[in-house]
């Protein structure tokens, strides 16, 4: 560990923490230390550990083991509250914030300036402009929070953290909904943080953020701490490998013959929420053929799940044209496009990929309940189902795809996130549609069941399928896709297929860099559609 | 022809302050989140408290006392298991509805003996602002309300710049727009749920005493008729803007007024006593027309 | 996150007979039917106190109510009214299967009361024609006037519970206007129709006064609704989008259609049971006789009960049909205001939604 120089302690020891969610191990013992007045990176792929220490820093998760001590004094949190009050305060990658209300309430939202037991609105607004000046974080206090652009509204998030007079500043991927000029300002603003003696945490994995940005970085891999540098005498390649750790395994990727024909194609498709004026995704283009896996890479919230909505149906697009297997599906409903021959294995398997209260077995019927074995679509029978045949199905099913259950009777939500996850794709694999696309399939899922969806997709492949994967996992994506799509703020910024399709050429552009400083962008990849304006 | 409008605008009054009580309920129990049916039955209730703690007290306003009180203990029920114990709120007011039918009836009859309605000689009913008649212009719209009617508007200013203005109330809207956002930053959410919907049950208080002894002096089973369903409909239209309540209200006002005037003039009662429902959704349609438009165009 | 475990089996070195006294008890607490059991035996504890403190004796209170329900001579009277809450509760449960509130049993009544006597009184038509055909135009009518309810949460986003609840008094009005001054009995002091004909009267069965064909056609649309529930691709869906709309939504299932049959079968159901009555001893239609009973409301308390389930709602129909009948039993023989029917219905749902919410978190805990 490395011992401070100077007489005071560091802002922030975290000694041995270990956290573990049933039987999955989150973090063990893992140290960190901040050092007062410095910007210190948290780097590591999804789900290696990094938000569920942050949680813990902040008092949102108690460690199971390990202490932490702020200013050399060790604290226990209970709660967010806990940690404010002790100097810390948090940017959430998803903002909290009152969207009605202006960005003067919204900072001092429970800690109001008042003048005679009312809100004082000039008190609120004069302190919002007064750490704005401080900090160079562009605002305007009277503006509707709802009306702002997303790193308008991280600022005023930041500003939150501010009043209530944050020492410790943890940015927890800050960068992931931000355009490029937005990123420049963001870390002007916390260089100037800590040249003013805060001490900022940025969660995130992006490398070249990390080299612009940080003193310090420690990277995080299955929950262990794998790594750490002073980020001045550090490389991107030893912060790859640190991270990755895998990419010295070259990812065998079966890659398939030829592709067939074109089972999907997607044509300028942009979706636009008129009411809160966002632009979801913005002509957007792709195609997927039979026989080929189509990643589609990009940070959280850059439109990939507007995307998969838009060509299931759940949601309207504003313009442009879906096509399945040729037919224009655009304006149709959900279940036609279904029975033209597509599947989806949804993002969100508790909100939408799942009913959490029915059973394992109604959960597999779903889609299959018109048709035969369990449904009949002709004759005296039409519409009515037989429970057997239901029962029989979901139980081959379970044994099919190895779900690990008392019973075809046994509620979906009191199965472990990899097994209901099983059942999703049990059920959507079994449409055998032409067309699958899988959103984020191995999120949550422990390793064992990884392998076992991958092979599952590549079966998938073999077979004649056409699927369009959507992954926030580069690592995925390069086992698996054919040629991989990178989407940065609801665009499609690249196209890599082949030996292009690296992990740091698809993180660069993730981060947007394609789109940010083209010289680093090779030539005929980006944007295969040519310019749009 | 002068007099004839002044009086028809205070019957408008007449008819939109209980309604303007229930729907202030109505509106800042959704200001914090809470869908807030239970107004029916909380008047319901509000109007026999008033009535039976006028009888008892031998004053009109220990009945208005009496109707805040034990209304706002009433809609404990819907704050703790709401507000609390995250309980669906929908089946809680259904339960609090019958529970108002069943145990108004039901004591009607334990306490005075008599079924249907209690009206007993002696029944003090609210003043009427007298003072007022000879002003011009006030007086023919005022001197024969309560002090409850004018009043309603008072309190809906009140809370709406309260709600704007303190802290407690900046905090209050908070809670319904973003509640994880509120508690991440300190608020007691469950906390502002359950006194905001015990503060709007004292309101349907207000708004039963003025029914019961406001508009007339009397209690009669399922006296509110349906006004407090109208009040929810009226918390809809106006979609978290409680300054227009007034406006609303006084619509279905209108439309009660109204039919009593036809009601005078010959038409069947059954149908006018229909009017404020079937406008009251017509206007609800009516403004939806609107968003279904926009949404059509955006799709 | 998300990583919810199935209730932790208790490690196989504890004491295994106190173990498995304790595991049953706790499989005995869990049994679905807990909840709506706790709830009535808690409402009915509540309704004694209230009777108590009325200084009034509950065990004589509840003696009257089962004993005016339950004596062989009232039984024919208590299955018909068991029939007509069993309609109603199909009529509230049908939309509540998929999530929805139809809280406009009352309109849906009156008009298939109202067409039904418009049917069964002017139609010069044989009995074995004009009594289904008067069943059918019910249905027909109260289905559409449900139906209205769909589009207008569909296209204008106005809540099923918004528009039925204000939908229902219009049509209790107009009804009531047209019994009063339209098709009523000329001459009559009560605002009613005039008495069917013989051949437009419900087959009767037996020598049963008030029981007759209708409950047996009741009992029908039960099977169906149960049949529909349990084993058609339509009943699966309702099920399905009551338990998660978007995963519905997801899979295909047009969500407003579903709710625009919901609703129809909703309304339709409520219409054939105000047919029934209307053809039912006294034989016509009595402005606010469909209202007063308040099957409306006892229908909607057994389908909350029941939690929706076709196979619960006679069970728990069986309970606020002793409640009603008993009532007026027990305000007879107890001197108990059999207002107190009502107290009960109320507090049992009450009951029931909080403890719904106890046994959501006993489950949260175990599975934590």
């Amino acid at each position: 560990m490395t011992s401070e120089t100077g007489t005071a302690a560091p802002a922030v020891e975290l000694i041995g923490i270990g956290k573990r969610f049933g039987a999955v191990v989150a973090n063990d013992g893992v140290d960190l230390v901040l050092r007062r007045g410095s910007v210190h990176a948290v780097m590591g792929e999804n789900g290696a550990g990094k938000s569920t220490l942050m949680s813990m820093l902040f008092g949102l998760l108690e460690p199971d083991a390990g202490e932490i001590r702020v200013d050399g004094k060790t604290v226990r949190f209970t709660g967010p509250l806990d940690a404010i009050a002790a100097g810390l305060g948090m940017v959430h990658q998803h903002f909290r914030l009152f969207d009605s209300m202006t960005v003067a309430e919204n900072v001092v939202y429970g800690a109001e300036p008042r003048r005679r037991g009312r809100l004082d609105r000039a008190a609120a607004a004069a302190r919002v402009r007064e750490l704005s000046d401080r900090y160079g974080l562009e605002t305007s206090p009277d503006a509707v929070v709802g009306t702002l652009s997303a790193g308008a509204r991280q600022r005023v998030e930041i500003l939150k953290a501010l009043h209530r007079e944050a020492r410790i500043l943890i940015l927890d991927e800050p960068t992931a909904v931000l355009t490029p000029s937005e990123v420049d300002s963001l870390f002007a603003v916390i260089r100037r943080a800590a040249d003013d003696g805060s001490t900022v945490v940025i969660v995130t994995h992006k490398i070249h953020e990390v080299l612009a940005v940080s003193d310090e970085v420690t990277v995080l891999r299955d929950g262990r701490v794998t790594g750490r540098f002073a980020t001045a005498s550090a490389t991107g390649e030893q912060l790859v490998h640190a991270m990755t750790g895998r990419e010295i395994e070259v990812v065998q990727n079966p890659r398939s013959g030829t592709p067939g024909e074109v089972a999907l194609s997607v044509e300028d498709l942009s979706v636009t929420d008129a009411g809160a004026g966002v632009t979801h995704i913005d002509a957007v283009s792709l195609t997927v053929r039979r026989g080929e896996i189509v990643g589609v890479a990009g940070v959280s919230g850059n439109g990939q799940h507007e995307l998969v909505a838009a060509v299931l149906g759940t949601i309207p697009a504003t313009a442009g044209t879906v096509r399945l297997l040729g037919e224009d599906v655009t304006v149709r409903p959900v279940r036609e496009r279904r029975a033209l021959g597509l599947a989806v294995i949804p993002e969100d398997r508790r909100g939408e990929g799942s009913a959490v209260t029915m059973s394992v077995a109604e959960n597999v019927t779903l889609g299959h309940h018109r048709s035969a074995p369990i449904g009949a679509t002709r004759g005296i029978r039409r519409g009515w189902m037989s429970l057997r045949a239901e029962r029989s199905r979901a139980r081959d099913l379970i044994r099919d795809y190895d779900v690990r259950t008392s019973g075809e009777q046994q509620p979906i939500g009191s199965l472990s996130g990899g097994n209901a996850q099983k059942v999703v794709i049990a059920r959507e694999l079994s449409h055998e549609a032409p067309v699958l696309i899988a959103e984020q399939p191995t999120q949550g899922v422990d390793v064992g069941a990884i392998e076992s969806i991958h092979g599952r997709l590549l079966e998938y492949r073999a077979g004649g399928g056409a699927i369009l994967l959507v992954s926030h996992e580069i690592s995925e994506l390069l086992a698996l896709a054919d040629r991989v799509l990178v989407m940065y703020a609801g665009r499609i910024v690249a196209e890599l297929a082949g030996a292009e399709a690296t992990t740091a050429r698809i993180g660069a552009a993730m981060a947007g860099a394609a789109a940010h400083d083209a010289p680093a962008a090779p030539d005929p990849v980006l944007d295969p559609e040519g310019p749009r304006a | 022809m002068h007099v004839f409008e002044l009086g028809f605008i205070a019957a408008v009054l007449l008819a939109a302050t209980p309604i303007l009580y229930a729907a202030l309920a109505g509106a800042i129990s959704a200001q914090v989140g809470v869908f807030n049916i239970a107004l029916e039955g909380q008047m319901l209730w509000g109007a026999f408290a008033a009535v039976a703690g006028s009888y008892y007290t031998g004053s009109a306003w220990g009945g208005v006392l009496t109707a805040v009180i034990s209304t706002a203990l009433f809609a404990v029920i819907l704050a703790i298991g709401a507000a609390r114990w995250k309980a669906d709120p929908i089946i809680i007011a259904i339960g609090t509805n019958l529970l108002a039918i069943g145990l108004t009836g039901f004591l009607l009859r334990v306490l005075f003996d008599v079924s249907g309605s209690f009206s007993p000689t002696g029944l003090q009913g609210l003043p009427k602002m007298a003072f007022l008649a000879d002003v011009p212009v006030i007086g023919p719209v005022f001197a024969g309300q309560t002090a409850l009617v004018p009043l309603a508007f008072v309190v809906i200013v009140a809370v709406g710049v309260w709600l704007k203005t303190t802290p407690a109330g900046l905090r209050l809207r908070g809670v319904g727009e973003h509640p994880d956002a509120a508690a991440s930053l300190g608020v007691n959410v469950a906390s502002y749920q359950s006194w905001t919907t015990i503060a709007a049950g004292a309101l349907c208080g207000i708004a039963g005493a003025q029914l019961a002894l406001g508009n007339v002096t009397v209690f009669t089973e399922n006296m509110t008729a349906g006004r407090g369903w109208i009040a929810v409909a009226a918390v809809m239209l106006v979609a978290g803007r409680p300054l227009w309540l007034p406006l609303a209200c006084l619509g279905f006002g209108a439309a009660e007024a109204l039919g009593f005037r036809l009601q005078g003039i010959g038409a069947p009662q059954q149908l006018t006593d229909a009017a404020p429902y079937a406008i009251t959704l017509l206007v609800l349609v009516l403004t939806r027309v609107r968003f279904a438009r926009r949404r059509q165009t955006v799709a | 996150m998300s990583t919810t475990e199935r209730p932790p089996v208790p490690s196989a070195d504890a004491p295994p007979a106190r173990h498995r006294a304790a595991r049953l008890l706790g499989a005995a607490l869990r049994h679905p039917a807990v909840v709506p059991i706790g709830a009535v035996v808690l409402a009915l504890l509540i309704g004694a106190v209230i009777i108590l403190a009325a200084g009034l004796n509950p065990i004589t209170a509840y003696a009257a109510v089962i004993d005016g329900a339950l004596n062989p001579d009232s039984l024919d009277y208590t299955f018909s009214v068991w029939g007509f809450i069993c309609g109603m509760a199909l009529a509230a449960a049908i939309p509540l299967r998929m999530g929805e509130f139809n809280l406009g049993g009352n309109g849906q009544l009156v008009l298939g009361g109202l067409t039904a006597a418009v049917i069964a009184g002017y139609a010069p038509l044989p009995g074995p024609i004009v009594i289904p055909l008067a069943v059918l135009g019910a249905a027909v009518v109260s289905g559409a006037f449900g139906a209205l309810s769909a589009p207008l949460a569909t296209r204008f986003g106005i809540p099923i519970i918004i528009s039925t609840l204000l939908l229902s008094p219009v049509a209790v009005a107009v009804g009531s206007y047209l019994v009063r001054f339209q098709i009523g009995e000329s001459g009559s002091a009560v605002a009613q129709t005039p008495r069917l004909p013989e051949g437009a009267r419900m087959w009767a069965l037996g020598d049963l006064s008030y029981s007759n064909v209708g409950l047996l056609i009741i009992i029908a649309m039960m099977v169906v609704f149960w049949l529909v529930d349990t084993r058609s691709a339509v009943g699966y869906e309702l099920r399905v989008v009551g338990a998660n709309r978007r995963f519905g939504a997801y899979g295909g299932v047009r969500v407003g259609r579903l709710a625009l049959g919901a609703m129809v079968a909703a309304g339709a159901a409520a219409g054939i049971v105000g047919a029934i009555i209307v053809m039912s001893s006294p034989y016509r239609l009595i402005d606010g006789a469909l209202i007063s009973p308040g099957y409306t409301f006892a229908g909607l308390a057994a389908a909350l009960l029941a939690g929706g389930r076709p196979a619960l709602i006679p069970v728990t129909a069986i309970l606020f049909t002793v409640l009603q009948v008993g009532g007026a039993a027990m305000e007879r023989s107890a001197d108990v205001p059999r207002q107190l029917s009502d107290v009960l219905q109320g507090v049992v749902i009450v009951v029931l939604a909080l403890r719904t919410v106890l046994d959501q978190r006993r489950s949260e805990r175990s599975s934590a």
